[in-house]
């Protein structure tokens, strides 16, 4: 029987959103907390490219920063509500960093490198609570990380949620965190411009939106803002000034403000999924940024799975920044940071992962450039201390059944 | 929830399966005793009972199903209607006899979701109403049984309501389940087996409540408009990421005229097998390999 002109009127495709998120709102498929225990271990070995000898002040090359670590990440379910999740890392650093950067004979700047090989670690130790209710979860995170010379402590609070029948869905976040730097031999006669301590803080609010385009694409958008205060100068950093070394000396309030998409589209008959994502920040130092990262993630075989991606990242220069300068600035305000430099940078980064049964295997690796030219603006001289490193990443999990 | 009903599942030993299927079991029992139309005591006969009075505040479950419900009606045009129960006093599958063309007619005015007061959570039912659930729980009674297999910790297993099934995950060794479609015409054997990892797959068929008289099946799936049997497929099955959903959608197929229901399916890009009256099976389209004939 029937009314077939009735029945061809019928959108199949908006039936089938419609009826998988009305029914997303029912108890049997509420967001769960993590339904079993589970840990994750990561090791990551981070290695600059020694600094080249064209770019160095002493006309050799030089030996530049390391990093190795451990995260150790475990998450429990605590009753049918509740989740609770612990991160551990623990990481040692070596080697000499750019120190300041100075005219050559021909007024090209090179970079001076710190003498002594730096050495240090840190632990840092992140513990977070969440409620999952319905169609809602709240959680909040305590942390801190412990140097030789640095602490900080850190707050953050997260919520996410989402409207019945709807295919969009909400996230906040909040978070606070406290640092204190006692740089080593602050104040002492051999670095006299270097302080003896200091403290700044940070606050940070983001908020983002979520919707399920179909069933093969979500794409999420935010923004975020954050205001940092107190002692932002890099301690072990000097700038060079009518041929002589002061310290670096930056103001002492940065706001930033950002925004972000992220899309994510599923490609059924390759078993693969596109990731895309842009990001924009613009800060009162006047330095703005571009990120643009693609990523690739494809289905190998029945356990086998790979990541290829490429990012690209642009910023213009602090206000307050030169490679070096040859008048002091009446504001006082001056830092040769290369990080505070016009630059561009591109990754490229590749990972291959492998899953049985609970356990979770993965290998990647990274490598990033960062160079003026990569500048989306023109740059009038290149930072002698832009850093080439590469990363390799290797990721254990398990989760107890 | 009468109709045979079994669980396969995986765990770490015996004990955790057993509490985890104790769980699964207890949420369809939960189920079958809030929505049953055979208990007094249900929050379905409750609903029933107090048609054409004040308004009644549901429970955060039941508006929720409802509100799927009025959702499904809007998207069907109509064709999936949960107040349509009420046609039984005209249809007796139990015995082998037409009903009176006039009774089914006399029944039609209390037919029709859109004359509820809905406001969620507030229903106030109209007098001469009924509500079932009958044609949607048992698919959610499936998604809820994994859903209470998943928070008992285990990973690994499927959940058959009478041919309603929601996978909880794949074998352990990530290998799917083949899940069999029953033949419309001899219920104890498969017309056709689909490899599922995740999901859920629900049929509705002319094969479940029926009576043959003078040559033509008069089938239990009821035309909320016209009040008559569903006519043009012997069975319509679904493959979608809950069972509710693929419920709804293979139950309306069945009412549609066979060409739009094909294309109303299609649209969705879910896969689907129909089996028509005289025996034809249609699918999705490229799903020829996906989804192997027994």
């Amino acid at each position: 029987m029937g009314e077939p002109v009735r029945e061809m009127t019928l959108d199949g495709r908006r039936a089938l959103q419609t009826l998988s998120s009305v029914a997303l709102a029912l108890p049997a498929y509420a967001a769960a907390p993590p339904a079993e225990s589970s840990v994750d271990y990561h090791y990551f070995d981070y290695r600059e490219a020694d600094l080249a000898a064209a770019r160095s002040a002493s006309s050799q090359a030089v030996p530049r920063y390391a990093i190795s670590g451990h995260k150790l990440l475990a998450e429990t379910p605590l009753g049918p509500r509740y989740g609770l999740r612990a991160d551990l890392t623990v990481e040692s650093m070596s080697g000499a960093s750019p120190w300041f950067v100075m005219p050559d004979a021909r007024g090209e700047p090179v970079q001076v490198m710190s003498g002594a090989t730096i050495k240090d670690s840190r632990q840092d130790l992140q513990l977070s609570l969440s409620r999952y209710d319905s169609r809602r979860s709240l959680g909040v995170s305590l942390g801190y990380s412990d140097e030789d010379d640095y602490q900080a402590a850190y707050l953050g609070l997260q919520a996410a949620f989402e409207p019945a029948a709807s295919q969009t869905s909400f996230g906040f976040g909040l978070s606070y965190s406290d640092d204190r730097l006692q740089p080593t031999e602050g104040g002492s006669a051999r670095f006299p411009e270097r302080i003896v301590k200091a403290s700044k803080d940070k606050l940070s609010l983001q908020a983002s939106m979520t919707r399920i385009l179909n069933r093969a694409s979500v794409l999420q958008w935010g923004l975020a803002y954050s205001r940092a205060s107190g002692y932002l100068s890099d301690p072990y950093k000097l700038v060079y000034v009518e041929g002589a070394t002061r310290a670096d000396a930056r103001p002492d309030q940065r706001s930033m403000g950002s925004f972000f998409l992220r899309l994510r589209r599923h490609i059924k008959h390759v078993q693969a999924a596109l990731h895309l994502d842009y990001r924009a920040t613009r800060d009162d130092w006047e330095i703005q940024t571009h990120t643009l990262e693609g990523r690739w993630a494809h289905r190998l075989a029945e356990n086998w799975r790979y990541h290829a991606g490429l990012r690209y990242y642009t910023q213009s220069q602090a206000a307050f920044y030169a490679p070096y300068f040859t008048a002091r600035p009446a504001d006082g305000r001056m830092s040769s940071d290369y990080r505070l430099s016009p630059y561009g940078a591109l990754s490229a980064l590749a990972q291959v992962s492998y899953q049985h049964q609970g356990l979770d295997l993965a290998l990647g690796l990274e490598h990033y450039q960062a160079d003026a030219a990569y500048a989306l603006g023109r740059v009038g001289a290149q930072n002698p201390g832009l850093v080439e490193f590469r990363m390799l990443s290797l990721r254990v999990a398990y989760r107890f059944d | 929830m009468g109709s045979p009903c079994d669980l396969h599942l995986y765990g770490a030993d015996v004990r955790c399966i057993e509490d985890a299927a104790d769980a699964a079991r207890a949420e369809v029992e939960r189920l079958e005793a809030k929505y049953s139309r055979y208990r007094s005591d249900s929050v379905l006969s409750q609903i029933n009972a107090g048609a054409g009075g004040p308004a009644l505040r549901l429970d955060d479950e039941t508006a929720g199903l409802l509100e799927f419900a009025c959702k499904a009606h809007a998207e069907s045009g109509g064709l999936f209607d949960p107040s349509a129960g009420i046609l039984r006093r005209a249809w007796d599958f139990n015995t082998v006899r037409l009903p009176d063309p006039a009774a089914i007619t006399r029944l039609l005015p209390a037919i029709g979701l859109q004359r509820l007061h809905w406001e969620p959570p507030q229903l106030r039912l109209p007098a001469g109403m009924e509500l079932d659930f009958g044609g949607f729980v048992k698919e959610y009674a499936a998604d809820a049984a994994v859903a209470a297999l998943r928070r008992a910790g285990l990973r690994h297993g499927l959940v058959n309501l009478g041919g309603d099934v929601s996978i909880l995950g794949p074998h352990p060794d990530g290998r799917p389940w083949q899940v069999g479609i029953r033949h419309p015409r001899a219920p104890d054997t498969a017309i056709a087996q689909w490899p599922m990892h995740a999901g859920a797959l629900a049929s509705s068929g002319d094969y479940e409540r029926y009576f043959i008289v003078d040559g033509r099946r008069y089938c239990h799936i009821l035309n909320p408009h016209s009040g008559w049997p569903a006519q043009g497929f012997a069975s319509v099955s679904v493959m979608a990421p809950q069972c509710l959903v693929a419920g709804v959608l293979s139950t309306t197929a069945m009412l549609m005229a066979p060409v739009p229901a094909m294309a109303w399916l299609t649209q969705m890009g879910l896969p689907y097998l129909a089996v028509s009256e005289t025996g034809e099976l249609r699918r999705g389209p490229g799903q020829a390999r996906a989804a192997g004939c027994a």
